[in-house]
């Protein structure tokens, strides 16, 4: 019974770390129809912003919001060079995200070291003392373990997942955020409406890449350390978790899309643990979770497809 | 007023599929005008209206506005005195946001999109209002997604919402093309009635020739990016759709069509 209870905690906890992620793509992927690989670089880019700070004495929930805003920076710079230098989508977010595998790791040598050179220090780790979200307010408030279990990850996440959520849908609900989902229903009537429709584009990457950042952040929370190789991988969680929510649950008109996002996520960590618990090995886990998004894919396709199918059945009996 | 000056327009510029649409081409639009504009395809009359908003670059001239140079004026900052409608209702609005909010949106054309509620709810008697004048209904369905409205109720709120703040010029690029003949006719009517209450200078591209003879002060023909018609006023009023027809045959007979 207490074993369930600690896998239970351990995918809905991870669930939970990568549902920023995939509400960021649900600005960037699904909003936009912008594939966007930037976040492989963001995503590690947070979390070495957020452990360097802390590690120096910031407060982890400015460190965090900082975290949150050299994710959107990164995110800006791809929307810049898609936007304004006609890069493609994909070589923009392959271009940044290759630049910041160096900053990343200069950024990590040169906070933990001083070393520019980047040749020092590749980790950054938790120390026990340390403050940080895991042992500041409200967290703290939490009892450490309960039944042997801790809920405090669990709970501090979910908080944290809820508040991201629902200032992103109170945003979606702004003048600007209306604007921002026109632009990718149809970018053309934005600029009728006398808007720069690339400005929204760059607006909704930093979005998506700032969620993505602090995704990495609670994802270090999780292992207790930053290290160079946690952001491989995660252009397929991302897009695997939105598409499986919002594929799943697409009949369900009371819930938004942003708790479907979550919900996603956590079902994708679901499967993940489940095939783990029927022995393969996690070495095996990103081939896992490849196919595991082929089959998202898959499945969401066939839903979306029936959608558009079933609307122009419809429009036609009209 | 705006003014077309000496524009030169040329496609795929060195290479072989080179081809000069506009050369050296002047037009003056007053005003208070409602000009219709009548081609054959290729002749020219989408790349005006282009020309018109920036939609695409011109190669030689210029565009003014009252006199002043607007042909590096990006096109949505043009779009502040002009409203368009395509003539693919899908265009003119946003298929996934509801009625109430294209409706917002197009009402803040003009006013800065910050951080405001998206939809005010004190306006949406306003929208209501607005809709009705339409009569299809659609003040009842403020909460509904446009994407599944038909094409013709499509293209009344496009031209509704297109005209909803001040602008000067209404473009409207074969805004009838797509529609069956019953809403052709009721779209029409309806831009006519905007156009007179709003005093807009409108530009209007068409095939269809009736519209082009009923409708407007003034009428263009185009051929090969070159105006072979021109009628204002009584003489336009003059007109009828067998003048313009038989012009029409002559010019696809020298094509060799």
């Amino acid at each position: 019974m207490l074993a369930l209870f600690g896998t239970l905690e351990v995918f809905i906890k991870m669930g939970l770390v990568y549902s920023l992620l995939a509400m960021g793509y649900y600005v960037s992927y699904t909003l936009l129809d912008f594939p966007d690989l930037t976040v492989e670089g963001t995503f590690l880019g947070g979390a070495v912003t957020y452990g360097l700070l802390v590690t120096h004495g910031c407060n982890p929930w400015l460190a965090l919001i900082l975290a949150f805003l050299m994710g959107a920076a990164f995110g800006t710079l791809t929307g810049v060079l898609h936007v304004k230098l006609k890069i493609r989508p994909l070589l923009c977010g392959i271009l940044v995200s290759t630049g910041l595998i160096s900053l990343n790791l200069v950024a990590t040598s040169a906070g933990v070291m001083g070393d520019f050179r980047g040749e020092s220090a590749s980790t950054i780790t938790y120390g026990r003392s340390l403050t940080t979200l895991h042992n500041s307010f409200p967290a703290d408030l939490i009892p450490a373990k309960i039944h042997g279990i801790s809920l405090r990850d669990v709970l501090l996440f979910l908080l944290i997942a809820l508040l991201f959520k629902l200032l992103l849908d109170l945003f979606l609900k702004t003048r600007r955020g209306m604007l921002l989902r026109a632009t990718g229903n149809n970018a053309q009537f934005v600029t009728t409406l006398a808007k720069d429709a690339g400005n929204n584009k760059i607006l909704g990457l930093a979005i998506g890449n700032g969620f993505a950042a602090v995704s990495g952040v609670l994802y270090s929370h999780v292992t207790g350390n930053v290290n160079q190789s946690m952001g491989i991988g995660t252009v397929v969680i991302g897009l695997a978790s939105l598409i499986i929510g919002l594929s799943v649950f697409h009949k369900v008109r009371l819930l938004k899309p942003t708790t479907k996002v979550i919900l996603g996520a956590i079902i994708y960590q679901a499967c993940l643990t489940l095939v783990n618990r029927l022995g393969v090995p996690t070495a095996y886990n990103k081939l896992v979770m490849a196919l595991l998004f082929v089959l998202a894919l898959i499945l969401g396709d066939r839903v979306l497809r029936r959608n558009t199918k079933s609307k122009k059945t419809q429009e036609k009996e009209r | 007023m705006l003014e077309l000056n000496h524009i030169t327009k040329i496609y795929n510029a060195g290479q072989i599929t080179e081809t000069c649409l506009f050369n050296d081409f002047s037009l003056n639009f007053h005003d208070g005008d409602f000009v219709s504009v009548v081609g054959s395809n290729g002749s020219g009359k989408t790349s005006l209206l282009n020309i018109i908003c920036g939609t695409i670059p011109i190669d030689g001239g210029a565009v003014l506005l009252d006199g002043k140079d607007i042909s590096e004026m990006p096109e949505y900052a043009r779009y502040r005195q002009i409203g368009r409608v395509y003539q693919n209702p899908a265009m003119g609005s946003c298929p996934d946001l509801t009625i109430a909010e294209n409706m917002a949106l197009a009402d803040c054309k003009g006013k800065r999109y910050g951080l405001q509620r998206g939809v005010n709810g004190k306006r949406l008697a306003h929208y209501r209002e607005l809709l009705s004048t339409l009569g299809l209904g659609l003040e009842n369905k403020l909460d509904i997604p446009v994407g599944s409205l038909s094409g013709g109720q499509r293209q009344a709120m496009s031209l509704l919402m297109a005209t909803m703040t001040p602008i000067r010029f209404l473009i409207l690029d074969e805004h009838t093309a797509a529609l069956d003949p019953k809403t052709a006719e009721t779209i029409m009517e309806l831009t006519d009635r905007i156009v007179k209450q709003k005093h807009l200078t409108a530009i209007m591209v068409t095939h269809n020739l009736r519209y082009a003879v009923e409708y407007g002060n003034r009428m263009l023909m185009l051929h090969k990016g070159e105006i072979v018609l021109e009628k204002a006023a009584e003489e336009k009023a003059a007109t009828r759709v067998s003048d313009l027809l038989s012009l029409f045959n002559e010019i696809s007979v020298e094509c060799g069509n």
